[in-house]
């Protein structure tokens, strides 16, 4: 990563583990990483902080990574900040549902690392 | 062999329904067991991560005279370490997506259970059809839609007596990427 400025990106999942594994595989690279468990907290985390991507899974507890991609549309400081989704889920359907609530892009677990830090900066 | 009582409410709907909830009862030890024992083990992966990562970068910081006296194979070692933990990382992936499917799994146990506690909802088919779909909606990923479709729509053999797998097994939708 060039520049002075460290990129933050928004990790939220549910799951601990999958957090983790995107931590450091974010953080490998050079980005800084803040994380939530499920799509409010992720709200609260983004309101509160400056991020330059999210990366979100689709199903949490209380909201999930759909509605929060169209939450943060809402708001104006996200409206062009990129939004990937990493999940299992690989339906049509659902990522169709995706597309319309604003995601950028979409991609199915397991996660390669290299592939996805080269998904990130092609977004970023 | 002992005389076998049985208690004014014994139905045979009852103790199938038993019988389900003691299969989720299991299910449900064996996943909070093996998350603890996963926990640990990530733990310990992104102490030993963070470790290699320390050394790198530590060893980055050395003079040029003493880099020179490195073991010409440090680099190589510090090199093949993070293409492990690259491996490692996905692989650590498929305890999660397991554990997605087994709670499905545990889910649908549970539903069963109930639904098998009313003779009458069981033998009406069109409570049954419900039933599969409301099964079917749980399910996220390809390989699960896949081993329902071989099961519930296949030629009534079951999956027991089918190929070992489904077509897809070795996540053929894994990593994929699609940019809108």
């Amino acid at each position: 990563m060039s520049g002075a400025h460290q990129q933050t990106i928004l990790a939220v999942d549910d799951s601990a583990s999958m957090r983790q594994m995107v931590r450091f595989t974010l953080e490998g690279a050079g980005y800084k990483v803040v994380q939530a468990s499920d799509g409010m907290e992720a709200l609260e985390v983004a309101r509160g902080a400056s991020v330059d991507l999210v990366l979100t899974d689709v199903n949490m507890p209380r909201m999930d990574g759909i509605s929060l991609v169209r939450e943060l549309r809402s708001l104006d400081t996200y409206k062009f900040v990129p939004m990937l989704v990493l999940t299992t889920e690989s339906g049509q359907e659902t990522k169709m549902r995706g597309k319309q609530a604003g995601a950028t892009g979409w991609i199915v677990k397991p996660f390669n690392p290299e592939q996805l830090l080269a998904t990130i900066s092609r977004v970023l | 062999m002992p005389v076998l009582k049985l208690s004014e409410d014994w139905t045979p709907e009852g103790q199938l329904g038993l019988m389900l909830g003691l299969c989720e009862a299991q299910m449900d030890s064996a996943l909070q067991e093996s998350d603890q024992s996963i926990d640990a083990l990530v733990a310990a992966f992104t102490s030993l991560v963070d470790t290699a990562r320390a050394v790198s970068s530590l060893s980055e910081k050395l003079s040029s005279d003493v880099k020179a006296q490195l073991d010409p194979s440090f680099h190589e070692q510090i090199a093949a370490f993070q293409s492990q933990m690259a491996s490692a990382v996905v692989a650590f992936q498929f305890y999660d997506k397991l554990s997605q499917r087994l709670g499905h799994v545990r889910y649908s146990l549970s539903t069963l259970a109930q639904f098998a506690c009313s003779r009458t909802q069981m033998q009406q088919p069109e409570q049954w059809t419900r039933l599969h779909s409301t099964l079917r909606r749980l399910y996220r990923t390809q390989e699960e839609r896949e081993v329902f479709q071989i099961v519930m729509e296949g030629d009534g053999s079951g999956f027991m007596h089918a190929s070992p797998a489904p077509a897809s097994t070795g996540n053929a939708k894994a990593g994929e990427v699609e940019l809108f």
